[in-house]
């Protein structure tokens, strides 16, 4: 038997006892996957284009799909580089899974990597990214505070409305404004309560962010169908101490939610 | 912040600060030599003064009622450059340099400002300055993805602002087959060929040292952070991978650059663009030679052929319900001097501007949808109303990208 006849009876052979057959594009994953390790800013960007292409191919394999991030999430709790968990996060945040959660959600208390973490995160629309976040929120400080506040304002998380409304006499006035306007995203009735008060608290760094998200939250009323309490929001901010321009805003959403359908 | 057909100037009407501008009590404040008094004229402040944004702002600064008070950009040689040429033209040392952009926006006593940043600072900054008040002309192409788009969209509505985006090719160059697509000169449509260009690729370039005067944490903004590298943020053209315009990171490439004009050109003659496509195709080499947009109405837009060119039909197309879009015929440059002289019409009398943010947004999606489609690769569809991929959760993650802090749109 030539040693081709031989090849194709193994291939037969193996496919009958359903053993898996390493293909070249799963070698080429292998390979890539171990370029991950020392990957770094400044390496050939292409050592990872067999994970590029197997990221994008698993569309509609979902067993496929879950093995990938599988991969990828165990090289986050590696001692790789930020550049390797960077790209890690990136294919992460298009085919992660609430499974993924638990090696992702770490990072998002270390200041090079948290943004990282976020990018995954944010773009994961099972509800235990969102709950990971939350969590994230009373251990983290400063900019990447910041930042986690405006992730669960991106989602328009409901249930950080406590935690929210408590930042907002926050002493970091960049923490105390990213939780307005988080608020404001949320748009529920328990957040307009909590904005009214800071618009008429804000320090005046922060008047025009309370204005801005206090007019998110009444578009977010009437998209809700709470025309009055959206209209309460729109009378309070058409007063002489707010800018023209928040001013004409409000008018102008007054407007708009007296001839909205809900 | 203009207040509709010049009553203006907010700080006559009590903001303090701006009360002691220096500029009010200069002789050049009182008019003559053809400009209108200060009263009159609109402030303006330039953000992000390279080529381009220094160009738009030198082509605003061609119009008498433009006083140009304030330049900004995370160079400040590229400030210092842009503050002698605003001194000479005022004949003053007043314009201030920023390297912040929030300063500017803080700002009671400017009226617009003009964006001519690298793309991913398009929509934030935008943003910010319309939610203080200020009307913008951001630089084409108008976002980095799609949800910024609607973002601007939103705010602009939600603040009565007027805001422009750029591609003076959209009229200047692909205007004339337009209007002979619009009249129905050319038959009914059923294809049309516009190539922008590629999509941009992954950087992953090596540090260098960072210029002295350049601010690197402020020019990387919402995007992840990164080492610097002279060829991450340069200025090269096309997707040479020596600048900006080449990374995904900053930029939708070659698609969303020209395409903000090639696109915009097709959208604008064809009346595309206050919707979008329902099927993006990738290039299979069968039935999709290129790239293809299907929208509602039958009509096929391909990413090839250079273009943008149009495709009557032969024959009854099944499908196809396109007609000429005669009412665009009205839609035109407003006021004197093209784009630059369309905005400047548009804030003194709040119409709608050529090249409208919605508009705007419209194309760069297409752009957009059209890169998302590459890197899929694999057919989409795309719901234009609700701006969403339909049951695509994987193509859905794409429409926006997590900032870094402090940044929000």
């Amino acid at each position: 038997m030539s040693a081709k006849m031989n090849l194709i009876a193994c291939l037969i052979a193996a496919l009958l006892l359903g053993c898996a057959v390493p293909t070249m594009a799963d070698e080429a994953v292998d390979k890539a996957f171990d370029a991950l390790k020392t990957y770094d800013w400044g390496t050939d960007r292409n050592v990872l284009k067999p994970l590029d292409d197997a990221v994008a191919a698993s569309h509609g394999d979902a067993a496929a799909r879950a093995a990938l991030a599988k991969q990828l999430a165990a090289v986050l709790g590696t001692d790789a580089t930020q550049a390797a968990k960077d790209y890690a996060c990136r294919k992460l945040s298009l085919i992660a899974s609430a499974a993924e959660v638990p090696a992702i959600a770490p990072l998002l208390t270390d200041d090079k990597l948290s943004h990282m973490a976020r990018y995954a995160l944010e773009r994961m629309p099972c509800d235990e990214a969102v709950a990971a976040m939350r969590d994230a929120l009373p251990t983290v400080k400063g900019r990447v505070k910041v930042g986690v506040i405006n992730s669960l304002a991106v989602r328009r998380d409901a249930a950080s409305t406590g935690a929210l409304v408590a930042l907002l006499k926050d002493s970091d006035a960049q923490v105390a404004g990213a939780a307005a306007s988080a608020l404001g995203d949320v748009g529920s009735s328990e957040a307009a309560k909590a904005l009214s008060g800071f618009v008429a608290a804000a320090p005046d760094s922060l008047k025009l962010v309370a204005a801005d998200a206090y007019l998110t939250c009444a578009e977010r009323l009437v998209a809700a169908g709470k025309k009055l309490e959206a209209l309460a929001i729109y009378k309070a901010l058409n007063k002489p101490e707010q800018p023209k321009h928040v001013q004409n805003a409000a008018k102008r959403g007054m407007l708009a939610a007296m001839s909205a359908k809900k | 912040m203009i207040n509709l057909p010049f009553s203006r100037r907010r700080f006559l009407g009590g903001a303090g600060a701006a009360l002691a501008a220096p500029y009010v009590i200069t002789s050049n404040a009182l008019g003559g030599e053809g400009r209108p008094a200060a009263s009159e004229r609109i402030t303006m402040a330039g953000i992000g003064m390279g080529g381009r944004g220094s160009g738009d702002l030198r082509g605003f600064m061609g119009h008498s009622e433009v006083q140009v008070l304030a330049v900004c950009d995370v160079y400040k040689s590229r400030q210092e450059g842009m503050k002698r040429h605003v001194d000479d033209k005022n004949k003053n040392s007043d314009c201030t340099m920023h390297t912040d952009f929030r300063e500017v926006v803080a700002r009671d006593d400017i009226d617009a400002v003009v964006i001519g940043t690298p793309d991913h600072w398009h929509a934030l900054i935008s943003i910010a300055a319309m939610k203080s008040g200020k009307d913008v002309f951001c630089e084409k192409p108008l976002t980095l993805t799609i949800k910024e788009g609607r973002e601007m969209v939103d705010v602009a509505r939600r603040y009565g602002r007027i805001c422009s985006s750029g591609s003076q090719r959209v009229l200047g160059d692909y205007g004339g087959l337009a209007r002979q697509v619009q009249k129905g000169e050319l038959g009914q449509i059923h294809k049309c060929y516009c190539d922008p260009g590629p999509p941009p690729v992954d950087c992953n370039l090596p540090g260098e040292p960072i210029p002295d005067d350049l601010d690197w944490d402020l020019w990387l903004g919402p995007a992840p952070w990164a080492p610097y590298n002279a060829f991450r943020c340069g200025r090269a053209y096309g997707i040479s991978r020596k600048g900006f315009r080449s990374w995904r990171d900053y930029s939708g490439g070659m698609m969303t650059d020209w395409g903000g004009h090639k696109f915009g050109g097709a959208m604008f003659a064809l009346g595309l663009d206050e919707t979008g496509p329902t099927e993006i195709h990738p290039p299979d080499g069968e039935e999709h030679k290129f790239l293809t947009y299907k929208f509602a109405c039958g009509i096929e837009m391909m990413v090839g052929g250079g273009g943008p060119k149009y495709e009557k039909a032969e024959g009854n197309v099944p499908g196809l319900t396109w007609k000429p879009p005669t009412h665009l015929l009205e839609r035109d440059y407003r006021g004197n001097g093209g784009l630059p002289g369309d905005v400047l019409h548009c804030i003194k009398t709040r119409e709608k501007p050529f090249r409208d943010v919605e508009w705007a947004h419209r194309v760069a999606t297409v752009c957009h949808l059209g890169n998302i489609c590459y890197e899929l690769n694999r057919p989409l569809k795309w719901d234009p109303v609700a701006e969403e991929f339909p049951g695509d959760d994987e193509a859905n993650r794409m429409t926006w990208r997590p900032m870094r802090g402090p940044w929000k749109l």
